[in-house]
Formats: C-alpha cells, structure tokens, sequence
C-alpha cells in the first residue's frame, strides 16, 4: 500500500531515469517530457552502474533533491545465474552509495513481482515476498539496500509481466507471441494452461508517474487484476492477424503455476487512474 | 441478603444500556451511571444515544425500576455494579484499557466493600486477575451484545459466563440471585477461561464466516450460487441452523477483529502456531473491498466520471454506529465523483468524501446516478422496488453485497445486479 507525500499531484524539481534505455525507461521519459518535468535521463551509455567507480560516476550527475526512478537493472533474458544477480547487487550498492551522498526528495524503485512464490496464490502487497530464484532474490535486496540508503520516501513498485511494442526483452507472453505470430504460428508450453497478469507499458508508466507525482511511499504492485492462460493471451493475438495463425501446444516440461492479483492496493493509491484494456492495449502495440 | 440486590451499570454505552434495561424488565432497581451528565441528562428524559429494536419500549415499560445518575456516590447504594464501557480498538484492532481501568477505579473508589463488582466489557485474558483488591470482590461476566439485536441478547440470554478468582467457589448471593433471574444456565469459570471464553465464540464465528465468504468468492468465479448451498449446509447438524454462514464485506465492526488481534498477539508472544487467525484477516481485509472492486470492474472502467447512488452508511443495519463501517471504507476509495448517499439513521459527513451528498430518500439518491451500491441492508432497502430504481438510475449497474433487492425482480426491471456469492 502506498501513502502520498504529496496528496494532491505535484511537479518535482528533477527526475533522473536510471536506466533511460530500457522498455519502461524510455516512455518514461517521453511521458515525464510530455507533461513539462525536468527529466534528466541516465543510460549506461553515460553511467555503467555495473561497472567499477559508478557511485562516484553517479554522484556527478545528481543533484539534491531529485526524485530518482531506478528502473536499471539486468533482466532474467541477459542471465538468471549468479553472474547476473551479483552485476545486479553491484548496481544497486553504486546507487544505493551515490543516493547516500546527495539525498534525493524521492525515489521510486522498480522491483519485480518476482518476489512472491508462484505458490502465494492471491497477490497482495501484504503477500510474503519469498523469491524462489536469484532475480527475485535480487530485487528483494535492492528493495531493502535502497529503503536501507535513503532517508527520504521510497516507492516500491513490483510490476507484473509488461507488455507492449518497443519490448527490448523476448519474454514468454505477449510480445513473443506478436514475434511468433508473424510466422504463422504461437508454440506454448504446454498447453498454455498457467494464468498470468500481463500490464501493458503505457499503464506501468502511467502509475509511476502518479507515485513520482504524489511522491508516494510504500508498496505496491503493478498489475491489472485481470488473469489469462497463456493460450488465452496467444488466441488474443492471433486475432490481431488477417490470417489464421495456429496455436499450438508442446508436451508439458514443468508443472502448471497460476498468478493473479488483488489490485485493490492500486484503486485506494490512485482512485481516478484506469487500466488499459487488455485487448486494446494489445492491439495498440500490434499497430505500434 | 433476602432483599432482591440493587443492580448499577457504569458506562452509558450500547453494551450498558441495554443491560441496565434488561436489569430492571426483570424487577430489579437498577442505576445507570456515566460521569457524563449531558448524557445522564438526555437518559433521564427518556432521550437515548443510541438506536436500537424495543429499547424505547422497554425502558420506558420499566421507567419505575430504573434511574440515571451522574453522581459517583450513589454506587454507594448499589450491590452488584457492572463495568461496561466501550473498549476503544485502534486500526490494527489493539485494545485501549485506560477507559475501563478509570472506570472500575471509581467503582472501587465508591461502591461499599460488600458490593460485587462485574467487569463486562471485552478485554483480553488476564485483566480481570491482575485488576482484583485485597477483600473485595471482582468478576468477569462475558458480554454477547448484538447491534440490532442487543435487547434479545440482554433479555433472553442463551447462558451467562462468568470468571472467578476461584471457579470452586459458590457465586456471591447478590449476584447469583440477579443472574438466576434470567433462567439461563450459569457456566462458571476462572477468570482467564471466561475471558477467552468470549475470544473463542468470535473465533468460531470468524471461521464460520470466512468459510463462508471465502466460498462465496469461489462461487462467484465457477458460476455457483452460495445461497443455494447454505440451506444444505444449515441442515447438516455438525454446522446447525444458526451458523455464520451469510457472506459479508469481511468481518466489519470492530469486537471481531479486536478478538483476532488479541490471539494473534498472545500466539505470537506465547510462541503458538496462530496462522490461520492471520489468514482470518488478511480474508477479511480482502473481502472488505469487494464493493470498490466491483465499483471499478463494472462502473468505473466503461465511465470514469460515473456518478454513484449510495444507500446505507451504518456499519449494519438497525444502527446508527459507523464504526469500522464497509460504506465509509468506501467511500474513503472513491475517485472524487459525485455520491448522492441515503442513510435512515446516518447523516453524511462531507469529510468522508469531497463529492458527497445527502439525499433525502433512497430513490432519491438514485435520480440519475450512473450506479448504486447498497452498502448496508436495512430493512428499508429490502422493500424497495427494482423497477421503482430502474426508472430514476441512468446506469444499469447495482451492486447489492447483501442482496437487498430480489435478483429475478433486478432481472425484469433490466437491472445488472451484483450480489456476494452469486456468479458474476
């Protein structure tokens, strides 16, 4: 659950974007840019938050008192092994040092749902966060090293599977049954039997920029409350296309998991904000 | 003592007014006390603070044996005196005792030294013990007041449980002669079972009605009815006809989630395994939304600036108490749209929602809203005639967690009507 700082919506001095270059962090900008905030965006083109010396490289481009979005991070598609959750770890002590000498007004951390067990059943923010692989285990450190750092609010949001056009990732979902697709044909696992909660990318954005604006702290899951097996979600797309496309099913490897969401943490934190529907957000990204 | 006892209730509170009324339809004098005197005042002139079925009428039946006083000095007089102020709760349930310890401080301070002294309001397992003094003489009774139903309750009680230093010891003459008066059976016990005693029934009514919420939700998903299955389930004796089994917005109003509190801290204090009174409440948290949920899935994401119709305010029906109440809860979620709201005993206070209004009927409240929500079934509601609201809502959409309307007559009047345990 989140609390406001700011009740009514307030424009901050400066957001820095780290991880500018990412799926969310480039709408972000545009959004933040769309709606008159400084933004100060942050890649690893000019930071390399991994690599050695980037606290100090960091501190250089902070100012006091920025609302800083830490969206950086290596996803499970560049490594799931220890390798990637140590980068991972690196890059939120840089942060995390970087935060400690010039103290923003706001920060607005971007973990994962990863953090919760498949076996949770509903998802609630109260939800024991218990992550059963290291990138949840790592967005579950940062989560604790940034609130650790920083003295000011700190907004914790834990997206479900984001979707929409300008995915720089192949996850299994929707983009990679739009990829699929183009070629006739969506292979599941399966039979595509798991239920997930798939957000598109304009709303994800749209709720960080209400927490930057509201400066709000505490926690919150960003998911839509609205569950699909995954065939449901590839017979989606294949909708999209003029011609038939099949979806097909593989002989099942690992058991059947399901996830779905309570949002009502998200109607209480900000009453007016409506989701996409999935189906046009959907179709939104096939026209992107 | 051959003298039927004198009977005091200090605390002008639902709990002790109605007990007080009852004290007295059983021919005992009885003395109302609070250190209020506006509220001695109002009492006196036959004013009351609260609502509640037949209390009026049985107050005033019994007006001879019954007075109000805001003098200390006159529990002096009195030879069984109950303590029975409200126990404040914070958010996360935990108990405020300074009231009650202030309180049965002042009986202590001026009730003669042979006088019984009854703490009746719920407090958790070990105050009563560590509350005794040196030669005289305290008790715990359990109090199982029902808002709404508060005079039968006080009237026809199934059994009084009462905690002792010494369960062995025979109940004092004054007090089991008051207790007899009822025709009850007399269960005592010593203190720390009696005070637990009051935790365990709200514990099992809790567990009743979690199941049947919790099944509630199952059957809203799969297309099943839970109002088919509870009849079956009432007949079964291992359940009973009188089980918890209605589903609810989770567990409003206050005692219950103050009980489940309490076990939660003493397991966690005690080192026993108390998880499922935690799931308990994080069903009944869950639960408590369903209304906005509905409000969202159903209202808001086809008209984000959907203007709604709101009838009822009380945290249930047949009170005027708002505590802990589901419409507040509410409306404290709401998006700022505008909220035409109707309550028979509650005014709207315009700092629970910028948009709120007061209408000043039910159908009124409904002139061309875009929803209702009936949020607390009062009996008003029930008679309320589906095509009567059709023809004044400009939506379609009504959502009846306790269904209030008939389902087939929402059905006719071209009504889409939401109910907790129905299929969506």
């Amino acid at each position: 659950m989140l609390t406001h700082h700011s009740p009514e919506p307030r424009q901050p001095s400066r957001v820095v974007i780290l991880g500018v270059n990412g799926f969310v962090g480039r709408r972000l900008a545009t959004a933040l840019s769309d709606k008159g905030t400084a933004v100060a965006a942050i890649g690893r083109d000019k930071v390399d938050l991994a690599a050695d010396g980037a606290g100090d490289k960091l501190v250089e481009q902070l100012r006091l008192d920025d609302t800083v979005v830490f969206l950086a991070a290596l996803t499970p598609d560049k490594g799931r092994g220890i390798a990637a959750f140590l980068a991972n770890v690196k890059m939120g002590a840089a942060v995390c040092a970087a935060l400690e000498r010039v103290p923003p007004s706001h920060v607005v951390y971007a973990s994962s749902d990863a953090v919760y067990p498949f076996r949770a059943g509903l998802v609630n923010e109260e939800s024991c966060a218990e992550p059963t692989d290291l990138y949840g285990s790592m967005h579950l450190a940062r989560e604790l090293m940034v609130r650790q750092a920083v003295k000011a609010p700190v907004a914790v949001l834990r997206p479900s599977l984001i979707f929409g056009a300008g995915d720089t990732h192949n996850s299994y979902g929707p983009n990679r049954f739009r990829r699929m697709a183009k070629d006739g044909r969506v292979t599941l696992f399966g039979d595509g039997e798991e239920t997930r909660d798939h957000i598109c990318v304009d709303d994800v954005v749209a709720l960080i920029v209400l927490a930057i604006m509201h400066r709000s702290a505490g926690t919150l899951n960003l998911a839509t409350g609205r569950s699909m097996s995954f065939r449901e979600t590839a017979e989606r797309v294949a909708e999209l296309f003029p011609s038939k496309i099949a979806v097909v099913g593989t002989p099942r490897q690992n058991p059947v998991t399901h996830r779905s969401y309570d949002v009502t943490a998200i109607y209480r934190a900000f009453p007016q904000f409506r989701f996409t529907p999935f189906e046009q957000a959907l179709a939104t990204a096939h026209r992107e | 003592m051959t003298a039927a006892p004198r009977i005091a209730y200090v605390g002008m509170t639902h709990l002790g007014i109605c007990s007080a009324a009852a004290a007295a339809s059983k021919d005992f004098a009885t003395l109302g006390f609070s250190a209020d005197h506006q509220l001695i005042a109002a009492l006196g002139a036959g004013r009351l603070p609260i609502i509640e079925p037949e209390l009026d009428a049985l107050l005033e039946a019994n007006a001879s044996r019954i007075s109000f006083s805001s003098e200390p000095a006159d529990l002096a007089g009195c030879d069984l005196i109950y303590v029975a102020p409200d126990i404040p709760t914070d958010n996360a349930g935990r108990s405020d005792l300074a009231p009650i310890e202030a309180l049965l401080d002042l009986a202590f301070t001026h009730a003669r030294k042979d006088a019984v002294i009854v703490v009746l309001s719920q407090v958790p397992p070990g105050f009563t013990r560590v509350h005794q003094r040196p030669a005289r003489k305290l008790y715990y009774q359990v109090e199982t007041l029902i808002f709404g139903r508060a005079v039968e309750r006080a009237t026809k009680p199934e059994r009084f449980i009462v905690g002792a230093a010494d369960a062995a010891s025979p109940l004092p003459e004054s007090f089991a002669a008051y207790l007899e008066a009822f025709g009850c059976p007399i269960l005592t016990m010593r203190f720390e079972s009696a005070e637990l005693a009051k935790i365990a029934i709200n514990c099992c009514l809790v567990a009743s009605v979690t199941t049947a919420n919790t099944l509630a939700e199952v059957c809203e998903r799969i297309g099943a009815d839970w109002s088919e299955i509870v009849p079956a389930l009432r007949l079964d004796r291992r359940i009973g006809p009188y089980s918890y089994l209605t589903p609810g917005l989770g567990i409003a109003g206050g005692n219950l989630e103050r009980d489940l509190a309490t076990v939660v801290a003493l397991g966690d204090a005690l080192g026993a395994e108390v998880g499922v009174v935690r799931a308990w409440q994080a069903n009944s948290r869950h639960r408590c939304d369903w209304a906005l949920r509905m409000l969202h899935d159903t209202v808001f994401a086809a008209k984000p600036d959907a203007t709604l119709a709101l009838l009822g305010l009380a945290y249930k029906e047949n009170t005027h108490s708002t505590k802990n109440s589901p419409a507040l809860a509410l409306l404290g979620a709401l998006p700022p749209i505008a909220v035409s709201a109707y309550d028979p005993a509650v005014e709207p206070e315009a700092s629970w929602h910028r948009g709120l209004s007061a209408a000043s009927a039910a159908l009124t409240a409904c002139e061309g809203a875009d929803g209702l929500v009936i949020m607390t079934p009062w009996p008003q509601f029930k008679a309320l005639k589906p095509h009567d609201i059709a023809a004044r809502l400009r939506g379609r959409t009504v959502i009846d967690p306790f269904a209030c309307l008939d389902r087939a007559a929402c059905r006719a009047a071209g009504l889409t009507h939401y109910v907790l345990g129905a299929p969506l």
